[in-house]
C-alpha cells in the first residue's frame, strides 16, 4: 500500500486532535494553528486527489487491519478526494475572509473556541466524504451538527441564540431520521459498512424481500439528510443561522456544512442503496417534488427580503432546491449536474457573503437595500465581488452558474415525465433569481436616497455624487464611510481568490465534469 | 483574419475597460443636469485626452470590424466552453450587414456624445460603456452559435443598462431595473430554448437553413414549436415585441439622448438579429411555415406596429413618442421576417438599415432641443424651426423617411415589405398585413409632422422662446453628426441599386 493512502487517515485525524489541542491556546495561535491545519489538509487531500487520479481506481482503507464485515474503512475515490481538497480551499478563504469580523464579533475569551469548532467541523466533513461506514458517517453527522451549532451561537446575541435553537432541533431531528433509517438498514442487512450493505441490499432488490422495509429505511434516511441540508419545506433554520452570524460562520455554513450532507446522501445513493434500487423507488420522485418547490419558494422569499445576508440566505435555499431536482431526476446526468451545482454554489454563495460583508462595512453596517446603495463605489472590490457572484447565480455564461443551469438543462431533456417542470422550475428560478440580485447590483450602484431632500443631499455629500470629483479623502471627511483594498488587504486577497474561482469553474468546467464523472464511475 | 475578428471586438472591449476602471479609481459623477454657468462647463472632467483616447479606440476598432467583415469569410474558434460547445465567430452576410450599419451610426452617435455629455457629466463612465457596448454588438453580431450569441445578448443588456441609469436619478434607476428584468427574461426564456434546441439540433452553429434533425424531432413536433415561440417571444422582448414591449418606453426618454439613440437604433435590433438567427439559421424556416407559430408571431407583429403607432400618436413626451414609434417601427422589420419570403426579408433587412439611421436622427434631434433648451414635450416645441431651422430640417427629412416617402430609405423598404406580403399567399395576413402597414404609415405621419408643422409655422401665438436670449446655433458636433445622418437616409434611397442588389443576395442566403 503507497503511503499517500494514508492521507485521509493522517488529515482526520490532525483535524480531529488540534480541536482540542485550541482549548488550551490563546486566540491567536488557535487562529494560526487552525489555518495551518486547514492548509496542510488541502494539500494532503491534493496529494490523495493526484494518486487517485493517477491509479484511476479507488482504494480502500481499513483502520486498525480488521478485515472487511468487522473492521472500519475508509474509502476514496477522485470525488472524494476532490470534495476534502474544494472544502478545504473554500475553507481557508472563508476563514481568511472573516478574521477581521471574528475579532470584532466574538468576545475575546471565546475566539479560541471558535477555532476548536472549526477543526471539528473540517474533521467532521472530511470524515463524511471518506468513510465507508454508515454508522461511523452517523457519528460524525452529529458532530457536524454540533460544532456547526457553536459557529452559529458564538456570536451571541439573542438572534443567533434562536437560529441556533432552531437549527439544533431540525437537525436533530434529520439526525433521529438517519439513524433510524440505518438501524432498519443493519436490521434488514446485517452489515454497517456501505459495500457490504450494498450487496445484501442487491440480493433483497432481486428477491423482492423487505421491499417496504427497505424502502421505508431509504425514504428516511433520504428525509433526515435533506432536512439537515435544508431542503425546502425544512428551511426554516437557515436564514437566522446565515443571516445573523458571523461572516466565516455563514460563509462555511452555507457553502459547506449542507453540501456535506449532500454528498452522503449521493454517497449513501450509490453506495449503500444502489443506484437501481434508487430509480425504481418513489423516494427520488419525493426529493425531486421539494427541490422544484425549493427552487421556486426560496426564490420568492429572497425576493421579499430586504436585508442582503438574509436574502443570499434564501438563495440557498433555492440553489439547495436545484441540487435535490438534480438528484430527483435519478438519472446519470442529473447527479453529475448536481454535483457539479454543489461545487459551483460552494464558490458562489461564500464569495457573496464576504462581498456582501464588505459591502455592508462600507455603509456603516447598514444591511438593506436602502443603505447599501452606492456601497460598490464605496468599496469597489466588494461591488465587483458581489457583481461576479450575482451574475453567476443568474446564470451569465462564463461563469459557474451556467453550466451547472446547462447540466440541469441536458439531465431534464429527455426525461419522459420530469422534463417540462424542470424547464418551467428553472425557467421561473432563474428568472426570479436575476430579479433580486439584479436588483442589489443596481442598487449598490446607484445614488443613495434618504426620505426627503435634506437626506438626499446629505447622502449626495458623503458619497460624492452630485458634486463633481470628490476624492475618497473627501468622502470619509464628509462622513461616507469609504473602504480600500488596502485597508484590508488579507480580505481582498481572499475576495479575488473567490473571482478566480469563480472563472476558473466557469470558464474550465469539462475537467471537473470528467472528474465527477469519473469519480461516479469509482463509487460503483 | 483572426486577428481582425479578435482585434473588433477585443479592443473595444479592453480600451471600455481600462476607461471604465479609471473611472472608477476617481469619484463617480451624476445626479441629474446640474445647472452650471459657462466657466464650469469647462472644467468638466473629459478634456482633450479623454475625446482623443475614445475616438482612436473607437475608429481602430471600427476599422478591424469592417476589416474582419469584408474580407472574406472569417470563421474564429476562441475558447471551448465544453467539448460540445464553443466560443465561435462567424462573418455571414447578416453579420456583414449589421456591422456596417452599427459601425456608421456608433461613431456618429460619438460625435454627438462629445457637447451633449459635457453638459450631463460622468463622461468616462458614459465612454466607457459606450465602447464596451460597441465591442459586445461586434461580437454578438459576429457570434457564430447559439450559445455565443447568448453569451453576447446577456452582454449587450448588461452594458447597456449603466447607458440607461447614468443619471442616477431615481427615475433613470428605476427605467434602468425595469430594462435589465424585461431584458433577462427575455433572455431566459431564450436560454431554455437554447437548451431545449441543443438536443433537437444538429449543431448550434447558425447554417443557413437550419440545422434541425427532423428524424429526432418527429413525434415532438409540438413541443420544439412551442419552444420555438418561447425563444421568439423572448428576444422579442429586445425588439419590443407585444406583450413585453414596455421597457422601452420607459428607459429610452431617461437615457441620455446620445445613449437613447444608440438603444433605439441598433441595440434594439439585437432582438431582431437574435430572431433572425433563430429562425433561419438554426431552427429553419421549412420546419415554422405554415404553422400556429408563425401566424401568430404575424398577428403579434402587426399588432405591435398598430398599438406603437397609436401609442406614439397620443403620447406628448417628445423622446417617449420616439421610443412608441420604435416598438412600431421595428414590429414592420418582425412582420417581414415572419412572412418568410424573399421580398419581404429585403424589405424587412432594408427597414432594419432605414430605421438604423432614421431613428438615430431622431432621437439626436430631440436630444439637441433638450440640451439647448430643456424641452422635452411636443408642445414646448412650437416655433422652434425660427432658432433651429437646420435642425428642424434634419427633423423633418427623418419625419419623411420615416413615414415613407421617396427618396428616402425608408419609401424602398415599406415598398419591398408591402410586395412580400401581397406575395406570400398567406390567407388574410397578405393584404391585412401592408393594410396595417399603411394605416400605421399614417399614424407615423400624424405624429412626426405636427412637430415640424408647429416647429416652422407657431402661428399667432408668441412663444417662449422669442424671450430667451440664447443663442441659437448648435455645436458643431451635433449639426455634424445630424447632417451625416440625413445623408445616409437620403443617398441610399436615391441610389438604391447596390444596397438593393446586396440585401436581395443576402435575403436568398437567409431563405436558402
Amino acid at each position: 500500500m503507497n503511503f499517500v493512502c494514508n492521507f485521509p487517515f493522517i488529515s482526520i485525524i490532525i483535524t480531529l486532535f488540534s480541536g482540542p489541542l485550541c482549548t488550551i491556546l490563546s486566540g491567536k495561535w488557535a487562529k494560526r494553528v487552525n489555518e495551518a491545519v486547514i492548509v496542510i489538509v488541502g494539500i494532503l487531500s491534493a496529494c490523495v486527489l493526484g494518486y487517485v487520479g493517477g491509479t484511476g481506481e479507488a482504494f480502500v482503507y481499513r483502520m486498525g487491519h480488521f478485515p472487511a464485515p468487522w473492521g472500519n474503512e475508509i474509502r476514496v475515490g477522485v470525488l472524494e478526494a476532490f470534495m476534502g481538497f474544494f472544502f478545504c480551499v473554500i475553507m481557508l478563504l472563508c476563514m481568511v475572509a472573516g478574521a477581521r469580523e471574528r475579532e470584532e464579533e466574538i468576545e475575546e475569551s471565546k475566539q479560541n473556541l471558535y477555532y476548536v469548532m472549526v477543526n471539528l467541523l473540517l474533521c467532521s466533513l472530511l470524515a463524511l466524504i471518506y468513510t465507508n461506514d454508515l454508522f461511523t458517517a452517523y457519528v460524525f453527522v452529529e458532530i457536524n451538527t454540533i460544532s456547526a451549532c457553536g459557529l452559529i451561537m458564538i456570536r451571541q446575541n439573542g438572534r443567533t441564540i434562536e437560529a441556533a435553537t432552531r437549527y439544533m432541533i431540525m437537525s436533530l431531528l434529520g439526525s433521529g431520521l438517519l439513524l433510524l433509517g440505518l438501524c432498519f438498514l443493519y436490521d434488514l442487512t446485517g452489515h454497517l459498512l456501505m459495500s457490504n450493505i450494498k450487496e445484501q441490499v442487491h440480493i433483497l432488490a432481486q428477491t423482492g424481500q423487505y421491499h417496504i422495509p427497505l424502502m421505508v429505511s431509504v425514504g428516511l434516511m433520504s428525509v433526515g439528510l435533506a432536512m439537515k441540508s435544508a431542503l425546502y419545506p425544512f428551511h426554516a433554520w437557515l436564514p437566522d443561522a446565515y443571516g445573523y452570524s458571523t461572516l466565516s460562520s455563514a460563509a462555511i455554513l452555507s457553502s459547506l456544512v449542507s453540501k456535506g450532507y449532500i454528498f452522503l446522501l449521493i454517497k449513501i445513493f450509490y453506495r449503500v442503496v444502489g443506484f437501481e434500487v434508487l430509480t425504481g423507488s418513489k423516494v427520488a420522485n419525493v426529493l425531486f417534488v421539494f427541490g422544484i418547490i425549493g427552487m421556486i419558494m426560496g426564490s420568492l422569499n429572497a425576493m421579499q427580503e430586504d436585508q442582503i445576508t438574509r436574502m443570499i440566505a434564501y438563495s440557498s435555499v433555492a440553489q439547495i432546491g436545484y441540487i435535490y431536482m438534480g438528484i430527483g431526476l435519478a438519472t446519470q446526468e442529473g447527479m453529475v449536474a448536481s454535483i457539479y451545482h454543489v461545487i459551483s454554489h460552494g464558490a458562489t454563495k461564500s464569495l457573496l457573503f464576504v462581498a456582501a460583508s464588505g459591502l455592508t462595512a462600507a455603509s456603516a453596517g447598514g444591511t438593506r437595500y436602502r443603505n447599501l446603495a452606492g456601497s460598490g463605489y464605496r468599496n469597489k472590490l466588494a461591488g465587483i465581488a458581489f457583481t461576479v457572484g450575482s451574475l453567476s447565480m443568474v446564470g451569465m455564461p462564463m461563469f459557474s452558474g451556467f453550466i451547472s443551469k446547462l447540466f440541469f438543462a441536458q439531465a431534464a431533456v429527455g426525461h419522459a415525465h420530469k422534463m417540462l417542470p424542470t424547464f418551467i422550475a428553472l425557467a421561473i428560478s432563474t428568472i426570479l433569481n436575476a430579479a433580486y440580485f439584479m436588483k442589489m447590483v443596481i442598487s449598490i450602484y446607484s445614488p443613495r436616497y434618504g426620505g426627503n431632500e435634506e437626506e438626499d443631499a446629505s447622502y449626495a455629500v458623503q458619497d460624492g455624487w452630485n458634486y463633481g470629483e470628490v476624492s475618497h479623502k473627501e468622502m470619509r471627511r464628509n462622513g461616507g464611510k469609504v473602504i480600500f483594498m488596502k485597508d484590508q488587504p488579507v480580505k481582498a486577497a481572499a475576495l479575488i481568490c473567490f473571482i478566480v474561482l469563480n472563472f476558473i469553474l466557469g470558464l474550465n468546467s469539462e475537467p471537473i465534469i470528467r472528474m465527477i464523472q469519473k469519480g461516479l464511475a469509482m463509487f460503483g | 483574419m483572426q486577428v481582425l475578428m479578435l482585434g473588433s471586438i477585443g479592443l473595444p472591449v479592453t480600451s471600455g475597460v481600462v476607461l471604465l476602471a479609471f473611472s472608477l479609481s476617481q469619484r463617480l459623477k451624476a445626479a441629474g443636469r446640474v445647472e452650471r454657468t459657462e466657466e464650469e462647463g469647462k472644467l468638466q472632467e473629459g478634456g482633450a485626452w479623454l475625446y482623443a483616447y475614445v475616438f482612436i479606440a473607437l475608429i481602430c476598432s471600427v476599422g478591424f470590424s469592417m476589416a474582419a467583415a469584408w474580407w472574406g469569410n472569417g470563421s474564429v474558434t476562441v475558447f471551448q466552453l465544453l467539448d460540445t460547445i464553443s466560443i465561435y465567430f462567424h462573418v455571414d452576410e447578416t453579420g456583414r450587414l449589421f456591422m456596417t450599419i452599427i459601425s456608421i451610426i456608433w461613431p456618429v452617435v460619438g460625435i454627438y456624445s462629445v457637447p451633449y455629455m459635457r453638459r450631463e457629466g460622468g463622461e468616462k463612465r458614459y465612454y466607457a460603456f459606450f465602447l464596451l457596448a460597441y465591442g459586445m454588438l461586434t461580437g454578438f453580431v459576429y457570434a457564430g452559435n447559439l450559445i455565443t450569441m447568448y453569451l453576447f445578448y446577456e452582454l449587450i443588456t448588461l452594458v447597456s443598462m449603466p447607458l440607461v441609469l447614468h443619471n442616477g436619478t431615481r427615475e433613470a434607476v428605476r427605467a434602468g431595473r425595469k430594462y435589465l428584468f424585461y431584458s433577462l427574461c427575455g433572455a431566459y426564456c431564450g436560454l431554455f430554448g437554447i437548451f431545449f434546441l441543443y438536443r433537437y439540433c444538429g449543431s448550434m452553429n447558425f447554417t443557413p437553413g437550419g440545422t434541425l434533425e427532423y428524424a429526432m424531432v418527429s413525434g415532438h413536433e409540438d413541443i420544439v414549436l412551442l419552444a420555438v415561440f418561447v425563444m421568439l417571444l423572448g428576444f422579442g422582448v429586445k425588439a419590443g415585441m407585444l406583450p413585453l414591449h414596455a421597457w422601452l418606453p420607459t428607459a429610452h426618454p431617461v437615457a441620455p439622448s446620445p445613449a437613447s439613440a444608440a438603444l433605439s437604433s441598433v441595440i434594439v435590433k439585437a432582438g431582431v438579429i437574435a430572431i433572425i438567427r433563430v429562425i433561419f439559421y438554426v431552427v429553419g424556416r421549412e420546419f415554422l411555415q405554415g404553422t400556429w407559430v408563425q401566424y401568430t408571431w404575424m398577428t403579434l407583429a402587426l399588432l405591435t406596429v398598430f398599438m406603437g403607432s397609436m401609442l406614439a400618436y397620443r403620447e406628448q413626451g417628445f423622446k417617449k413618442r420616439l421610443a412608441y414609434s420604435t416598438v412600431s417601427q421595428v414590429s414592420y422589420i418582425l412582420f417581414g421576417l415572419s412572412l418568410m419570403t424573399s421580398d419581404a426579408l429585403s424589405g424587412a433587412l432594408l427597414h432594419v438599415i432605414a430605421h438604423g439611421f432614421i431613428k438615430c436622427g431622431l432621437f439626436l434631434t430631440a436630444g439637441v432641443f433638450l440640451h439647448y433648451y430643456g424641452y422635452g414635450r411636443v408642445e414646448q416645441l412650437r416655433g422652434i424651426g425660427k432658432k433651429m431651422p437646420l435642425v428642424l430640417g434634419c427633423f423633418t427629412l427623418f419625419s419623411l423617411g420615416l413615414i415613407g416617402i421617396p427618396p428616402t430609405l425608408g419609401f424602398l423598404s415599406k415598398w419591398y415589405l408591402a410586395q412580400g406580403a401581397l406575395q406570400s399567399q398567406i390567407p388574410v395576413f397578405s393584404w391585412l398585413g401592408p393594410m396595417i402597414l399603411l394605416i400605421s404609415a399614417f399614424l407615423t405621419a400624424g405624429y412626426l409632422l405636427p412637430v415640424t408643422i408647429n416647429g416652422f409655422f407657431p402661428g399667432e401665438e408668441t412663444s417662449d422662446l422669442e424671450h430667451t436670449g440664447q443663442k441659437d446655433k448648435t455645436d458643431w458636433g451635433m449639426g455634424i453628426s445630424l447632417l451625416l445622418l440625413a445623408v445616409f437616409t437620403l443617398l441610399p434611397g436615391i441610389f438604391p441599386k447596390p444596397l438593393l442588389q446586396f440585401v436581395s443576395e443576402a435575403a436568398t442566403i437567409i431563405l436558402k
